[in-house]
């Protein structure tokens, strides 16, 4: 099992989501998150005075799945939060240890 | 077991069956209260030790304290019960409370219980005004009567009467607490039945001050001294039972003592109390509408009779006595009130009047004075709502300091609905999700307020805003009014048509009606866009300011914007939102700020030009759908193009695309014309856009001798490239088309690779036929710009003119790794001044301070 944790742009939230849902990733998890890296924050001058703005708001999901659907989770994330521009996220893939659905006690591939 | 217990049992478990089958079951508290108080009678006489006392003659009684004294015993409510003894607690006493308390234990009721004599009870009260409260509320079971009365004339005559200021400030300084710690349940989506504002303990506050200050012994009093009118009283008990009823079935599905309503048992609650899901609105939403509105009564019930039966209440509001307050109304104790009743009948503007007044004194209503508002509504007609003298003094009292209090009062006696029969149909309004924290009229009241707080805001970004613009009515109308419509889907266009009803009927003035109704319109525009939208795309920003038009409505709007999402809840306006939207914003200002692009005329010609083109027959002729066009064009190219031009592009495009991949490896398409009037002839060529394309144009055309005198150049959003240079006409003006050829053949070869422009172009500069003119050169100028644009940096280059010069300055740009996006050359005589819109191949403006240095530095350089 691995969890896939994307950070897009937010208004991509939606293509994304339905893309992974296609691919049959049956549950995530997304927040709102800021944080910034190659697009930094940037200032802004109004009638004289600065607004530093030092982080850009961003959509975070992140989905545990098997291991043989992440290559096109991966795909697809990639495909839709695409703009071509900087600020268009990362892709971080990371092992899991187990997994426990708290209300069955079910737990490994079914829990997901 | 006792059979005093059985009976019990069973009876209680009855009840709640009752309840869990939605029985009607008005009086389930008062049928619990009384099983409780027969249980205690049955188990005193089968008590043993009870039995004793009374033959030692050990007087005693059994009290009911707290909310079991009031008989308002819900089904898992605490039951506080005092065993009340003279002087001494006898030994006995403990074997009393095994027998008759500790059974109910078993029964799983929260019990609480005090073995004490008066003075305990007295001194306790004296301490602990917790203790006075539950002792108000005390109310005899059995035992020794004697015994009882004493302590309750102990507790007026040693207690009451002499803390009554302590105790005052104590039930205000309470009220003060719950609205911190539990909000104002009348206008929070998961409200608290007891301890919220608006909640049970309103009237509990009524209550003790009726019995601490007026001796009134039941709830009833306050109807039989005068203290509420009898339409109050029954009011009051007819929101209080439903509560009571809702409270019962909360604790029933949550099978304990609580009390906040979760979002979870209000969906479960109202079909039990009988609501059942309309088109319109959902059940729950019914149910939820209903019970705020009981909230809202009991609140302001609670408000009035503590202001009216209390010393001063501090803080808020002024303290006035003798003020002007105009014919008809007169200021008492620091409220505002009406001579008489008659005076509201013969002048109903009275009713308006007496809400400015308190607008303009800070004077509240009296008590008096929102029962004559509240009799008085029928007398608020169509004629009333249409006069300008009402209309007038509403709108001073929305543009005064203190409009939020005001209206606030004016709803809750029913005069803003009254007034405004729109805003009515929406105030109880509420929406069953965790994200909305208010039924709309309240939505709308916190907007408004918001809007009239910014100045004590912290976020200096908003007061600058709100300090350049010039007049808000308009705005804090919008605030009021922009949920009007959510009485279906699209609220915000359904409430621009009902907005506009109400400002028709106020004859305002046209052009602040359109401000109004724009905003109204558009409340939802930034943080759609902000949120759905790629801020680094130009056209959604562009779009945006299309709409908004001006900086000025663009500031009204994001103030709208904020102040609505801080009204909604908590989870509306977070930094991760702000963010966004100010990006916006900011990126919507520069364009209003700079560009023609934003501005109706413009948005008017390019709808014009589209047109045209639309019935052009060439594209007729040839079967091509201009739609998918217009759809890549680039907001700039649409706005300068003229029709004729547009089509033409259109159709080279459309051929340029059917040149087959295999014979061609780089397609473009090249065509010219001269333009004799200007004396120049003018080329238009189109190709797929790529980093460099720019440069290798400008130097194929300086290898032929064509002198660049302008270019525009544009990117259109499926990559195509649409440059247009004016050039000086070909030397050979006999076979002008032998030049153009030529002009073909270099760039395929260029683009091919099988030719070096660096090469021919140094090989012709130093032709000894190129006269190099010895006149005095001006030093080059090079200007970086990261200010204009936010999606571009620009620079802007002042240097005299020679051949191959646009070449240069553009190949130098390439080898820096930018993308020419927007370029305009102007050649005035041997001085060239041109302006590139670069990006990074990234398509990011350049931050890189070190990067621009090399920029500016590399181009000097060049132009040496």
């Amino acid at each position: 099992m691995k969890k896939v944790e994307a950070i897009i742009k937010p208004f991509k939230l939606d293509e994304v989501k339905a893309a992974l849902t296609a691919i049959g990733v049956r549950g995530l998890t997304v927040s709102e998150v800021k944080g910034f890296g190659r697009q930094r924050g940037h200032k802004e001058v109004y009638r004289g005075a600065e607004y530093q703005v030092d982080f850009v708001s961003k959509v975070k999901i992140e989905v545990v799945m098997e291991a043989s659907l992440v290559p096109e989770a991966i795909k697809v994330i990639q495909e839709k939060a695409r703009t071509g521009q900087i600020g268009d996220g990362k892709v971080f893939v990371s092992p899991v240890e187990e997994v426990l659905r708290i209300r069955t006690g079910e737990t490994g591939k079914e829990a997901i | 077991m006792s059979s005093a217990f059985e009976q019990l049992k069973g009876s209680r478990n009855r009840l709640i069956a009752l309840l869990a089958a939605s029985q009607e079951m008005d009086d389930v508290q008062a049928r619990h209260t009384e099983m409780m108080d027969q249980y205690f009678r049955t188990s005193l006489e089968e008590s043993r030790s009870g039995q004793r006392l009374f033959s030692e003659k050990v007087p005693f009684a059994l009290v009911a304290v707290g909310g079991y004294g009031r008989k308002e015993l819900a089904v898992h409510s605490d039951v506080d019960i005092l065993i009340l003894f003279g002087h001494r607690i006898p030994d006995l006493a403990k074997g009393l409370t095994e027998e008759i308390l500790y059974p109910l234990w078993d029964l799983g009721l929260d019990l609480g219980y005090g073995t004490r004599s008066i003075k305990d009870c007295l001194r306790l009260s004296r301490e602990d005004f917790e203790v006075l409260t539950s002792m108000l509320d005390a109310r005899f079971l059995c035992g020794d009567s004697p015994l009882f009365l004493n302590l309750m004339a102990g507790i007026q005559g040693k207690v009451v009467s002499k803390k009554k200021e302590a105790f005052a400030r104590w039930l205000e300084d309470l009220h003060q607490i719950r609205m911190e710690r539990n909000g104002d349940a009348s206008v929070i989506l998961e409200p608290d039945l007891k301890e919220g504002v608006g909640g049970l303990r309103d009237y509990h506050h009524i209550l003790w001050i009726a019995k601490a200050f007026f001796e009134l012994m039941s709830p009833r009093d306050l109807e039989t001294t005068g203290r509420l009118s009898h339409n109050e009283y029954l009011e009051l008990h007819r929101h209080l039972s439903f509560i009571w009823l809702v409270r019962n079935h909360l604790h029933q599905l949550s099978n304990r003592k609580n009390d906040c309503l979760h979002f979870e048992y209000q969906e479960k609650a109202a079909p039990r109390l009988g609501y059942r899901d309309r088109e319109d609105l959902l059940a729950v939403e019914q149910f939820m509408g209903d019970l705020h509105a009981a909230m809202a009564s009991v609140k302001a019930l609670n408000r009035a009779f503590i202001r009216a039966h209390l010393p001063r209440e501090r803080g808020l509001w002024k303290r006035a006595e003798c003020m002007e307050v105009g014919e008809g109304l007169h200021v008492h104790q620091g409220e505002i009130g009406f001579d008489s009743a008659t005076t509201i009948l013969k002048d109903p503007l009275l009713l308006m009047t007496l809400f400015v007044q308190s607008s303009r004194t800070g004077c509240p209503l009296s008590m008096e004075a929102r029962r004559l508002v509240t009799e008085f509504l029928p007398l608020v007609d169509d004629a009333l709502r249409r006069s300008p003298e009402a209309v007038g003094g509403f709108l001073q009292i929305v543009n005064g300091d203190r409009a939020f209090d005001v209206l606030n009062q004016m709803h809750e006696v029913g005069f803003l609905s009254a007034f405004i029969p729109e805003f009515g149909d929406i105030a109880n309004r509420v929406q069953f999700d965790a994200y909305h924290t208010f039924p709309v009229g309240r939505h709308s009241l916190e907007t408004l307020r918001r809007l009239k707080g910014t100045r004590g805001e912290k976020d200096i970004f908003l007061l600058d805003i709100l300090l350049e613009l010039p007049d808000s009515e308009p705005l804090l109308l919008a605030g009021l009014f922009h949920d009007i419509g959510k009485v279906g889907k699209d609220h915000a266009v359904r409430g621009v048509e009902i907005a506009r009803g109400i400002l028709e009927r106020f004859q305002y003035p046209q052009r602040d009606v359109e401000e109004v109704l724009f905003l109204i319109r558009h409340h939802l525009l930034l943080v759609e866009t902000a949120t759905r939208r790629d801020l680094a795309d130009e056209k959604s920003v562009v779009n945006c300011a299309r709409l908004i038009g001006s900086p000025e409505r663009l500031r009204m709007l994001y103030l709208l914007t904020w102040a609505d999402s801080m009204a909604t809840g908590p989870r509306a306006w977070s930094d991760w939102i702000a963010n966004l939207v100010q990006e916006l914003f900011f990126k919507v200002l520069h364009i209003l700020d700079k560009g023609e692009l934003a501005t109706l005329d413009a948005s008017e010609k390019v709808r014009r030009t589209m047109d045209e083109a639309r019935r052009s027959p060439v594209l007729q002729g040839i079967g091509l759908n201009p739609e998918p066009f217009f759809e890549v064009m680039s907001p700039r190219y649409l706005l300068t193009a003229v029709p004729r031009d547009m089509v033409r592009h259109m159709e080279m495009l459309h051929r340029m695309r059917n040149l087959s991949a295999e014979e061609v490896r780089y397609p473009f398409c090249l065509e010219t014309r001269e333009n004799p009037g200007e004396g120049c002839a003018e080329v238009t060529f189109l190709a797929k856009d790529r980093p460099g394309l720019f440069a290798d144009m400008a130097g194929v055309l300086a290898l032929n001798s064509l002198n660049i005198l302008s270019a525009d150049i544009y990117t259109w959003r499926d990559g195509t490239a649409v440059d247009i240079f004016k050039v000086t006409r070909p030397l050979d003006a006999i076979h002008p088309e032998a030049v153009w050829q030529r002009v073909r053949e270099d760039l395929k070869r260029t683009f091919e690779g099988k030719l070096s422009l660096p090469y021919r172009l140094g090989q012709k500069r130093s032709s000894p036929f190129l006269s190099t003119s010895d006149k005095p050169s001006r030093p080059p100028e090079v200007v970086i710009d990261n200010a204009s644009s936010d999606f571009f940096t620009l620079i802007e280059v002042f240097a005299d003119d020679r051949v191959g010069l646009l070449y240069l300055i553009t190949k130098t740009l390439f080898d820096l790794r930018l993308d020419i996006r927007i370029a305009k050359i102007a050649t005035k005589g041997d001085q060239i001044a041109d302006v590139f819109y670069v990006r990074d191949f990234e398509g990011q403006k350049i931050e890189d301070e070190v990067h621009l240095r090399e920029i500016e530095g590399a181009l000097r350089y060049q132009l040496q």
